[in-house]
Parts: structure tokens; sequence; C-alpha cells
């Protein structure tokens, strides 16, 4: 591990250190990473049931010592699978931002989020873990502040806001439970007895906490505001990845307490929330880099249901409850990181050809890039959980561990579990419908804007590269679901007990005897396409090229500005969920020989219900403090004279 | 092997009998509405043959996505009838036969639908396209918490084994879940087939016919032969899973039954579908919509409860 560690850091000492060159050093900043990103690929999956220790010199700050377990070896997996995908599209992505700002520091600044990420996986103290964590946050900022413009400054601004309240409740978290423990050593929490008032809290303040960075309902709103300001292959790790290192905190402290069977239900109350609010909001977007992210809040939603089950299972005494529940999460971990790294590779090569970020003047682009349009598609599909991909499996087992869960006895229980499996599935429905609009509005059709369809060309080649790896990933993950379960469930057995086996030879299978092959229903779909075609040559169908024409439009003359758009496919949920939406609907009329201009862009409420009441309170009470900022310093040695009573006070009476 | 083997030939056989039944439907509602209609049982052979012969086109906007779309249709329909354990129910399962793959089978189906619908560059397929997309909103909720509530009294997601259960009086009509599980999910069944008064497969451009529209000669062909099975599949689903006869394990007796009950249902159908006019999306099918959710709210309650 510590080599894998070493080469991310090495990539981003000689990227700065090629300053002056700037094209040379993103070449060698980013091919480095993508070296050190292959070797820990490897490395970790070898590795994957090992647990590794590294040391810095213990007379260094706060005793540097970081370990892997399994778990924390497979979430470095999945960083190094999605960076590896990221940096190999960043070698020729990056040139975009060259008259933007140096991309030196923009290779350095990649190469030390990759390894903050690791070091938070494996740090082994609070101190470390901290530290990187904060990194990790402040490093992404960085990046995102290569796209300049005054929307993703703001962007940025309500991102850290978020960052820093979820970073505090986690630094609570984690200070609460070292004071029972009496040490800041994660060796020493496993063990700790705690009442179950103190366990509540933790728990409550880590969830809180963690889900605040892995975007769950309601701290879902710097999501889709930071994500689709960073540059593409950013939004990829940060949607991929750096959201999933939240839900490793989010594990680690069910690991670490004594858990209960409500916890288990509210992750999946909160999970099933976030899936179906995120893909709601998703529809309503025209920019398509917004929608991937209210995506990864849905995902991350799904995400939750499994880890809510495994919660609930441990809890509940359950071994194998436990296990399929947090296989679960755990494969859905890997497949949306697979799915959106993609998808957002991809909307960034649309990004790069296009220069809009809105599909509305998009279209037609299939004809003119058809890899991208390809890797598009597949990932559409993945992400929308058709079989035989690798969004259906992680589902299929998430479906499994609810079921499963529903079958136990109580109405609570039943209720919750119940109503999660309606909850995913209709998230399922509301994807495809989601996802068609995204991949056909962009890539099919006519050519919504003329301009940018001539200026636009297909990608190079190492952008098509970093996108076909996860193209493989989605093929392999879904066709080999067997061996990735296999992998996964040899690490969740290892903290949940039980001996459930969830493969028979190429198949899956649950607790409940339900059965799934992915290769077999590929080689049944596939089978089922030739049968079309046999009764083509059967019948001696005429089989000349078609003939091309305009789309029928009633007689008329089809013009390309007769087609749909994205926001009347949408139009008839939109106006059945518009409590929902408070769309702000604007019509303004330009007299009778220029076309009324319309705009019906929709909202996320619970900005304005959860977070101005807060902002306009801090600026009220701001506002009224500033009186005690007066310049007179006399006023300002009773200030610190008053605080050092009271901190005099506090350690008194404890 | 055996089981694929059963597999191939149940598709082949429902596939090639499905056009005879569509005769018959067609005949049927012909002398409903007081029409001629076509002279024998065999129309949709004939008019399927025809179309295979005739020149194609495409609209010129659209991609390899288009193109292909009716096959890819076909084939997920075919596949959604493979997944029934129709003529294979006394075998292992080899890991098809599984509800969530039959739903998010169904979910291929709408996703190329969808996508070749706005690919297409037609402004009535498109339309037709989203309100496609509505319509499964509208039905998935229903479809899965009938199909869940059988799940859960089955304690398995396997068509095989639910199947078999059913057969061999575990679940069943006896619980009130089950029972009313199966008029919800009859709901879904028909919305899902397409037919009016929620949908209609062969009129209305701003339905599914405005894609169909777009096709012509074998491709159309294919896209109406796939739309048969689709409505196969649904019905299939339903004689699967909720009907409760069993007469008979052999492998071809067992798909002839099928054939006829799902004929049953299919021309049947010709019964409702042929009064009262379409439903508004946002007005009738809404309230319809609402009104099924609710019977099938009450089987999950049931199950809840533990009744």
């Amino acid at each position: 591990m510590t080599q894998v560690y070493l080469l991310y850091i090495l990539g981003g000492v000689i990227s700065i250190l090629l300053y002056k060159k700037n094209i040379t050093a993103a070449k060698v900043g980013f091919s480095i990473a993508a070296v050190a990103s292959l070797y820990g690929i490897i490395h970790f999956f070898s590795n994957l049931g090992v647990t590794s220790e590294m040391t810095l010199g213990n007379d260094f700050l706060f005793n540097p010592h970081f370990v892997l377990d399994p778990v924390g070896n497979f979430f470095s997996f999945v960083i190094c699978l999605i960076s590896f995908a990221a940096s190999i599209y960043a070698i020729q992505y990056s040139q975009e931002y060259a008259k933007k700002g140096s991309l030196a520091v923009m290779a350095m600044l990649f190469n030390v989020f990759i390894v903050s990420m690791l070091l938070v996986i494996s740090a082994a103290n609070v101190f470390w873990f901290m530290v990187f964590w904060e990194v990790m946050t402040i490093v992404s900022y960085f990046l995102i502040c290569f796209n300049d413009s005054k929307e993703s400054m703001k962007a940025t601004i309500i991102y850290m806001g978020i960052a820093h309240l979820g970073g505090a409740m986690i630094l609570a978290a984690f200070l609460l439970l070292a004071s029972q423990s009496g040490s800041l050593d994660f060796a020493s929490f496993a063990n700790v007895e705690l009442s179950a008032g103190m366990a509540t809290a933790i728990f409550l303040l880590a969830f809180i906490g963690f889900g605040s960075k892995a975007g769950m309902f309601p701290m879902h709103v710097w999501l889709p505001k930071a994500h689709p300001a960073a540059p593409s292959n950013v939004s990829a790790l940060m949607s991929g990845v750096m959201i999933k290192v939240a839900i490793f905190g989010i594990i680690k402290f069910c690991l670490w307490l004594p858990v209960m069977e409500w916890w288990g239900l509210l992750i999946i109350t909160v999970g099933a929330i976030s899936a179906l609010l995120g893909v709601l909001y998703a529809l309503t977007q025209h920019d398509y880099k917004a929608l991937l992210a209210y995506h990864s809040v849905e995902n991350i939603g799904i995400i939750l249901l499994g880890i809510g089950t495994g919660v609930y299972g441990m809890a509940s005494g359950s071994p194998v409850l436990a296990a399929v529940g947090f296989l679960g999460g755990m494969f859905h971990i890997l497949n949306h990181a697979t799915f959106k790294g993609l998808l957002f590779l991809g909307a960034g090569s649309v990004l790069y050809s296009t220069h809009t970020k809105d599909m509305e003047v998009l279209g037609g682009l299939a004809r003119k890039m058809p890899y991208t349009a390809f890797a598009f598609l597949v990932g559409s599909m993945a992400i929308t959980a058709l079989p035989p991909l690798n969004g259906f499996m992680s589902e299929w087992v998430t479906y499994q561990a609810l079921i499963q869960g529903a079958l136990g006895e109580g109405i609570g229980p039943r209720t919750v579990f119940t109503v999660s499996v309606v909850a995913l599935a209709l998230t399922g429905a509301l994807a495809v419908m989601c996802f068609v609009k995204v991949y056909a509005v962009i890539f099919g059709g006519t050519a919504r804007d003329e301009k940018i369809f001539d200026n636009a060309r297909e990608v190079p080649f190492s952008m098509l590269a970093g996108m076909f790896i996860l193209v493989i990933g989605c093929f392999a993950f879904g066709l080999g679901a067997n061996v990735v379960v296999e992998h996964i469930m040899s690490v969740v057995t290892g903290f949940t007990g039980g001996t459930f086996i969830a493969t028979d030879g190429m198949a899956v299978k649950s607790p409940l005897g339900s059965i799934v092959s992915t290769p077999f229903i590929s080689l049944i779909l596939l089978g089922s396409l030739i049968m079309p075609f046999i009764t083509l040559i059967v019948f001696k169908a005429n089989r000349k090229a078609p003939r091309k024409v305009d789309p029928w439009a009633c007689g008329m003359k089809y013009s390309s500005r007769m087609q749909m758009t994205a926001a009347p496919f949408t139009g008839d949920l939109r106006r059945m969920m518009n409590w929902l939406f408070k769309a702000d609907v604007h019509y303004e009329d330009q007299g009778y020989f220029k076309p009324v201009k319309y705009s019906n862009h929709a909202r996320d409420i619970w900005w304005d219900y959860l977070y101005v009441p807060v902002i306009k309170l801090v600026s009220v009470s701001s506002d009224k403090i500033e009186k005690m900022q007066n310049g007179n310093s006399n006023l300002y040695a009773a200030y610190i004279l008053g605080a050092l009573f009271f901190f005099l006070g506090i350690s008194h009476i404890s | 092997m055996t089981v694929l083997f059963l597999m191939i030939f149940q598709v082949v056989i429902i596939a090639l009998a499905a056009p005879f039944f569509d005769g018959i439907a067609r005949v049927l509602r012909a002398r409903l509405q007081a029409r001629k209609g076509p002279p024998d049982f065999f129309q949709t052979y004939r008019d399927i043959i025809k179309l295979y012969k005739r020149g194609r086109t495409a609209p010129k906007c659209a991609h390899w996505f288009f193109t292909y779309a009716p096959y890819f249709l076909y084939a997920t329909g075919a596949a959604m009838l493979a997944a029934m354990p129709i003529t294979y129910a006394g075998y292992e399962s080899v890991g098809y036969s599984d509800i969530f793959v039959l739903v998010y089978l169904a979910a291929l189906l709408k996703f190329v639908f969808g996508v070749a619908s706005i690919d297409s560059g037609n402004p009535f397929a498109a339309v037709g396209g989203s309100r496609e997309q509505m319509i499964g909103v509208f039905v998935e909720p229903v479809l899965i918490i009938s199909l869940l509530v059988v799940m859960l009294l089955a304690g398995t997601s396997n068509l095989i084994d639910i199947k078999n259960m059913m057969y061999a009086g575990e679940i069943g009509y006896f619980m009130p879940a089950f029972a009313v599980a199966s008029i919800s999910f009859l709901w879904a069944m028909y919305v899902e087939s397409g037919r009016n008064p929620y949908d209609l497969a062969e009129a209305e451009q701003e339905l599914q016919e405005g894609l169909l529209g777009e096709y012509s000669g074998s491709d159309f062909g294919v896209a109406q032969a796939a739309l048969m099975l689709k409505q196969f599949a649904m019905i299939g689903l339903f004689i699967t899973i909720f009907e409760p006869f069993n007469l008979t394990m052999h492998p071809i007796l067992s798909l002839i039954l099928f054939l006829i009950k799902a004929g049953l249902f299919y021309v049947g159908a010709v019964f409702i579908d042929n009064f009262g006019a379409r439903y508004k999306l946002l007005g009738g099918f809404k309230t319809n919509a609402t009104f099924a959710l609710g019977v099938s709210v009450v089987a999950l309650v049931l199950y809840i409860v533990g009744a």
C-alpha cells in the first residue's frame, strides 16, 4: 500500500516541478496517476483479504499509523479503479483548461486528491482521519475552482459550508467516542462499552456528518451544485468515489458501535427518501451534469438501503441478513462508481466538443460522436439497472435483502422494508424515464442548434480510452457478477459472520432461494435477438437499404423545431409533481411577430425550506453581533478576559 | 440444457401462435363494431408477411438505435416470455426465471421504446414515448406492490418456486393478501399490455403508434410482432403467478393450455377495449391508477398485519 501512496505523491511532486511546462506537466502528471492507479487496482485486488499496516516514524505528529483491513482494501480498490479511468481521460481532456489555469497545479491537486481519499480510508486514528478528510474536501474545492465562474464560486461556498458542518459533526462523534474509550486510536473503539443514549448520540452525529458528504437527503443541496461545476474528470472522482468515502465512514461507525435495530430502519428510510427525491429532481434538470449529480443522490439512497439492511441484520442478530444487506450496498458502491464515473466522463466529452451544458440545444450527436454515444448508452443502461449490466445485479441483491428483512416479524420493520422495496422500484421506473431523456435528447434526433452540431466532433483517443475502461467495467461486473459477489462476500462475512455462500456456479443466489445468472440472461437476450432476423430470412424480407426521409409531421413540412426537447418529455410528470418542484413559470410576450419566451425551471424546495431560514438567521444575527466589533481595543481585551474566565469556569465544573 | 431447450421451444411456439390470437381479436372487434373485418383468423400473418416484402424508410436524423429498435423490442419481449416457467416448471431454476428479471426486462423494453421515439425526430412519436414512460410510472408501484405481496407470501422471488407453491396449495387465494393483490395485478397487467382505455397500440399518433408510424416494411412488421409478444408476456405473468388450476406438468400439454388461457385473456380484452373512450393521462387514468394503488396497498397492509 505504501508504494501506491508514494506513486501518487511522486506524480504530484513531478507535475508541480514541471510548472513552467504546462502541457507536458499535465501529460506526465496524469500518466503517473494512471500508472499509480493501475498498480493500486492490482495491489488492492490481490490483497483484498489481507490486513496491512504502515507507520511513518513513531515520533512524528500523533502517531501516524495507517491500517487497511479488507473493507478498506475494497474501498481503495474502487477509488483506484475510477482514478485509473479518470486519469487516462484527463491526459487529453485537461488540455481544455490550458488557458484557464495551470495544468501542473491541476495534475498535482488531482494526485493529492486521490491519495487523500486513500489515506482517509486507511487512517487508524482520529487525528489523521480528520486531517485527510479535510485535505480531501479542500483539494476538491480547489479543483472545482478551475472552472472559474460566478456560479461555480457560489457552488463551492455552499459545498464548503455543508462540508464544514459535516466535518464538525464527524469530529464531535469521534471525540465523544474517544472520550468513552480513552484513546484516539481506532483500535480502541472496537470493544468500547457505551450506554444506549451515548451510542445513539454518536451514531446520529456520525450519520448526519458523513451523510452530508455522501449527499443524502436533506444535506444533498451542495451536490448538484458542486459536482457539475468541477472539471469532468474531477466530477467523475467526486461523484464516483468521494461520496463513497463517506459511506465508508458510516460503515466504520456501525461496526464500532453497539448497533440497534432502529438505526438500520432509519438508514433505510433516509435511503428510500434520498433515492426517490434524487431521481425526481434529476428528471427536471436541463443541465446534464446537474442531472447526473442528482442521480448520485439517488444512488447513495440505494446504497443506504443495502447498508441499512445490513445494520438492521447485525442488530437483530441475523448474520445472513446482515451479510446480504452489506453485500447489496457494497456491490452497488462498486457499480455506481463505475457507471457514474463513466457517465460523468461521457458528459465531459459532450461538453468538450459542444461547450454547453444545456441539453436543450444539443441533439443528434450520436452521428458525430458514435463512440462517446455508445459509452454513454452503456452507462445509462447500467444506471437504470437494465439486465444484464452491473447495476441490475446490485439492485437485485438489494431487493433480496429488503424482502428478507420484510419477512421478519413486527409491523414497524415490515412497513419500512416493504415501502422501501416499492420506493426502489418506483425509482427504477423514474430513472428509465430520466435516462431515456438524457441519452436520446443529447445523442438522438435532429440537431437543435446547427452551429453546435457542425462544430462537434469525436473526442481524442485518451478520453475514449478512459470511458471504455469503465464500459468494460459495466459489462464485466454484470456478467462476472458471481466473481464480484464472491470477493465482496469474503470481505463482508469478515465482520458480519455467517456462512452463507451467495454464488452458485455462474449464478448469484440469495438466502430466499432466488437465483439469477447474468451470463444466462445475456445468452437468452442474444438468442432472442437472432429470432426476428431468422424470420426475415425465412420469409425472404425486402432488406434494401431504407430510404432516408424527413420524419412524418402529419403532412406539414418538417422542421427541427417540431422535435421534442427535454422539458416537455417530462412535462406530465412535472405537472403532477409540481408541489415538489414549485417551478417558476415565466411567460414573456414579445409582441405578435416574435416568439413568446417561456421558461419553467424546477426548484429544489428543500433549499428554501431548510437552508434559507438558517442563512437568514445567520445574516440577521451577524448584523446584531457586528456592534461588538467597534475597533475599541480595550473592549477587545475585555472579551479575551471574559473568554478566559468562561473556560476557567468550565474546567472548574468538570 | 433441457431448460434452455424448453425455453426456446415455448418462445418459438408462442411467437408463432400470437398472430393467430391477434387475428381472432381483430375479427371479434370488427363484429362488435359492426364492421366486416378480416375474412378469417389468419389476417395478421398475412399482414406481417406482406410488410416483410415492402421497402423501408427511415428518418434522416436517426442513428443505429432507431434502426434496430424493433429487433431490440422483439428480443426483450421474447426474453420476457422465456422467463415464464410454462414448460419447465418441473426443473431447477437456472438463474433466469426471477420476478425482478422480468420487471427489469420490462424496463428495458420501455427504455428502448423511449429512446427510439425521441431518436425518430418525430414530434408525435416523442409525445407517445413520454406518455409511455408516464404510464410506466403509474403502473410500476401497483405492479411491484402486488408482486411484492406474492414474493413475501412465498418467501422467494424465484418464479418456478412460486408457481410450484401455487400448485401445491402452499400459497393461494385462501390468503386474503394474495387474493387482493391479484386484483391490482390484473389492472397493472391490463394497462401494461397497451389496451384502450389506457393506451392504444394501433392508433393515435401521439400514443404508441407515433413511433410505429416512423417504421415501414420489415421493421414495422417486427415492431408489431414485438408488441404482441409483450402483451403475451404480461398476460403470461398473470397466468404464471395468479392462475390456480394445475392440470398437467407435461411440457407440451402445459404449453397448449397456456396458449389457450393466454389467448382467452388476449381476445377477451377486446370486450373491454372496445367500449368507451381512451382516458386522459392526468385525468381518468390518474384516478384509475390511484384506485388500483389503493387496492394494492390494502394487499400490502394485509400482509404487514399478518393476515
